[in-house]
């Protein structure tokens, strides 16, 4: 197990060193963010202060280099914008943005998971029908639409709920449902496939065999052995989620990771989307690794080599 | 079970908008502020916090007329140049300051805080150094008398309000730069409380402002920032804000039927115009009966009226209330056969073909639809347009000349005058063909229209300007040169009748400088 870790610790370590090369040739080539940063009337020479003040009049080379010998010691410098350190900026907005995506998760699971097992138990039965339809609804509806739809009808009709801003659990609800509906249609499939080959499977017809009841098959038995590919979508959309809930995030004024870097996009704001990324890519990577160690507890013949 | 839900739901929810004592206002702001420091790089969005802390030599009243503000008085010292016709030119401004103004940590301003925002601001680092670029130093006589000391004469610098900001010199060397960040102060109305980026700023009155008579009726200001616009009308309508900006042009006739609310549109400082490739020998704009075309070619009448919902003002060079508006000047008429017989007599009677860049920022409501209307009507008169997006980074990297890819046809381009409007500074670089910062986003070549340029900036004297302005729009007209003009966009404003809040022009209608709750004495005058 020590020697898996470590291994797959140097693959992800490998892979956030692709994707910030990556963005860091990709952002070069988008435009010129001292044009960005100066009035239109600034003369040459505070082009010429701006760039070096930046850095940005060195070679790319010289400049990733720099960048990477800063960023290993966890500098990624000041972000041209706020003209503050760049991955305080992104650090500040993670608990919102992590708070965020938990709780859509968590809206998710809590839908997608009743609603695979009773499609499967009920299979091609209107529960089966009606599920899909709501699951599926998600999906075909952006979650800016749906984000906006559940602010007129919740907070400006019945003014149950915060239209926008991050406080209270709350504030959480509306860009929580905003978020977390999309993966539903995704999670309700797969369990439901899941469910429906394993509720098949020998060891669930010796379960019926020797008396056990419907009710403990399905969720004691079958849903645990079905929630093997649920927990890596689950993990895959948790690490999604940290990075994608920009609109989600613009559209409830949520104070997040992803709208500070999109925005650092839009600005050419190279610190911050380098931040961004590497912190984005970090959580892929460590999410990931846990949803593989996780199988080995849901499913003991993973961990014992079977 | 679901009335018990709701009645929990409705519990939370107004415990978390939470019963705000009268002393407090909460509004919205669809942008906000990057920084905080008015002697560094600005973008107009600064402009919308500065104006709380921070306050000129100069400013403007309501109704759009400079008035002196941190300066008792001011005036240009004119001098001999010397040549054989004795003329006098401008070559320092002696300013006298207000006694007994405070900075929010209970400093009094004096002459060296103002030669201390002019040495920070004249650093090439500071990215805005070019708008003093002709102020060679300031000259402190005492605490209340100062000379601003001019390399030339630069209009440019009334137009501005004198400049330079007063920023508290002690405050500065105390906590530097990242301090000045962490917690502004300067002598305006609001003292800074917290902030939280990207979601609110709270600021308090500052009892011991120099101008009482101008004193906030709120001890307390919160800041919402909400960039959708959809959202922030939400917070209005569920009452977690009394006060927004930027109500979305589609829903300001829906805002005027909201009970108990008050909504004012009023003149935005941006400009908008069509910027031509009129310099390269391939690009058919060269010729301006090309570039009459499309101001012929197309309907901004009806653009303003069905994708502005009214809320842009036509303009033929300078909008109404600006320096140098010229009443006689009129805007090309719609006419698309007279566009396209523009087209045949230079040579172009079956049309022709050009990159039309589109802009496609969220910064101006609907550029990006009106943009695409635009490029539409000037492909029915034989104006084809190969449409490329572009959203603000690019569309600004594109639209240097001296960069590449090269703007090589048409592109939807905005440089705001300013309020009132003063076309100096954007005429010299959008029109002017190339100079000390220049130019820099021209594609118009016009050696008279140049010197006229450069001689405006010279000028001092605003009836003078305005003479000189009208002359320079005039022959930019005629010659559809420097871009073709589109409209000036409006700003609408709404907030709850419980406010008595009076817009002023500082931070492009976005002042906090005059509010209170009602009833206050004007509220109960009226």
């Amino acid at each position: 197990m020590g020697r898996y870790i470590f291994n797959r610790s140097w693959q992800g370590l490998i892979a956030i060193i692709g994707a910030l090369a990556i963005v860091f040739i990709a952002q070069r080539l988008s435009g010129d963010p001292v044009a960005l940063l100066l009035p239109m009337d600034a003369t040459e020479a505070d082009f010429v202060a701006m760039r070096a003040k930046l850095g940005l009049d060195q070679p790319m080379v010289v400049q990733f280099w720099r960048f990477l010998q800063s960023a290993v010691v966890g500098d990624f410098g000041h972000s041209y914008m706020w003209n503050e350190p760049a991955m305080d900026l992104i650090l500040d907005r993670l608990p919102a943005t992590l708070e965020l995506a938990f709780a859509g998760l968590v809206f998710a699971a809590a839908l997608a998971v009743p609603l695979g097992v009773l499609s499967a138990v009920y299979q091609d039965s209107w529960i089966d029908r009606v599920a899909k339809v709501f699951a599926m609804l998600g999906q075909a509806v952006p979650n800016f639409w749906i984000g906006l739809l559940l602010i007129l009808f919740f907070a400006v009709y019945l003014q149950w709920f915060p239209a926008f801003g991050r406080g209270t659990i709350m504030h959480l609800v509306l860009p929580a449902i905003a978020l977390g509906w999309y993966p539903v249609a995704a999670m309700t499939r797969t369990l439901r496939s899941a469910m429906l080959e394993i509720m098949q499977s020998d060891y669930i017809r010796m379960a019926r065999a020797v008396g056990l009841g419907q009710r403990s098959i399905i969720w004691k038995y079958a849903l645990r052995n079905a929630a093997v590919p649920l927990v890596t979508m689950l993990g895959v959309y948790f690490a999604g989620m940290l990075g994608g809930a920009f609109v989600v995030e613009v559209v409830f004024a949520w104070p997040g990771v992803g709208r500070a870097v999109v925005e650092a996009v839009f600005a050419r704001d190279f610190p911050v989307v380098q931040a961004g990324v590497v912190l984005s890519a970090v959580v892929f990577v460590v999410v990931n690794l846990l949803v593989d160690l996780s199988y080995g507890v849901i499913d003991p013949r993973i961990r014992h080599g079977r | 079970m679901r009335h018990l839900i709701a009645l929990v739901a409705s519990f939370a929810c107004f415990s978390a908008l939470g019963q705000e004592a009268d002393d407090t206002v909460t509004i919205a702001f669809a942008a906000e502020a990057t920084q905080v420091d008015p002697t560094r790089t600005m973008a107009g969005v600064d402009a919308y916090f500065m104006d709380l802390f921070f306050e000129r030599l100069l400013s403007l009243d309501s109704d759009l007329q400079r008035i002196n503000w941190l300066a008792e008085s001011w005036t240009v010292v004119e001098t001999s140049d010397g040549g054989e016709n004795g003329v006098d030119v401008a070559t320092a401004i002696d300013v006298t300051l207000r006694q007994g103004v405070k900075f929010h940590n209970g400093v009094e301003l004096t002459a060296d805080d103002i030669r201390f925002a002019y040495t920070r601001q004249s650093d090439p680092a500071s990215g805005i150094s070019s708008q003093v670029r002709y102020v060679s130093s300031v000259e402190v006589h005492d605490d209340y008398h100062l000379t601003m000391h001019l390399s030339q004469p630069d209009g440019s610098l009334i137009t501005q309000n004198l400049e330079l900001w007063a920023i508290p010199k002690s405050h500065y060397d105390e906590v530097g730069e990242a301090g000045v960040q962490a917690h502004p102060i300067g002598t305006g109305p609001w003292k800074f409380v917290s902030r939280k980026p990207r979601n609110e700023l709270v600021v308090e009155r500052f009892d011991d402002y120099w101008n009482q008579d101008a004193l906030p009726g709120f001890k307390r200001l919160v800041i919402k920032i909400i960039p959708e616009d959809t959202t922030r009308v939400a917070a209005y309508k569920t009452g977690a804000v009394d006060w927004i900006d930027a109500v979305p042009p589609a829903q300001v006739e829906a805002f005027r039927e909201i009970p108990n609310t008050h909504v004012t549109t009023l003149p935005a400082p941006n400009n908008l115009f069509l910027s031509l490739n009129e310099v390269d020998a391939s690009s058919p704009f060269r010729d301006y009966r090309v570039r009459q075309a499309v101001a012929y070619g197309v309907d901004y009448d009806a653009i303003i009226k069905y994708i502005l919902f009214g809320q842009g003002i036509r303009t033929a060079q300078i909008a109404p209330g600006g320096l140098g508006y010229d009443p006689d000047l009129k805007p090309y008429p719609y006419d698309p056969d007279k566009a396209r017989a523009l087209l045949k007599e230079a040579g172009y009677p079956a049309g022709l073909a050009v990159p039309c860049y589109n802009l496609t920022t969220p910064r101006e409501p609907y550029i990006k639809e009106v943009g695409e209307t635009i490029y539409a009507y000037l492909a029915e008169v034989g104006i084809r347009c190969r449409i490329v997006q572009l959203e603000y980074g690019a569309w600004i990297t594109v639209g240097r000349h001296k960069t590449r890819p090269r703007m090589d046809g048409v592109n939807s381009t905005m440089w705001g005058q300013g309020l009132p409007g003063d076309p100096t500074t954007a005429w010299g670089g959008h029109l002017h063909t190339n100079g000390d910062g220049w130019g820099t986003y021209s594609y118009a070549s016009d050696p008279e229209l140049d010197a006229m340029i450069e001689q405006l900036r010279r000028l001092m004297d605003d009836d003078v300007r305005a003479v000189l302005i009208k002359k320079i729009a005039r022959i930019k007209h005629a010659r559809m040169t420097g871009g073709v003009p589109t409209y000036r966009p409006m700003l609408t404003f709404a907030w709850r009748d419980t406010i008595d809040f009076k817009p002023q022009p500082g931070a492009f209608w976005r002042s906090m400088r005059d509010i209170a709750p009602c009833p206050s004495r004007r509220c109960s005058s009226e």
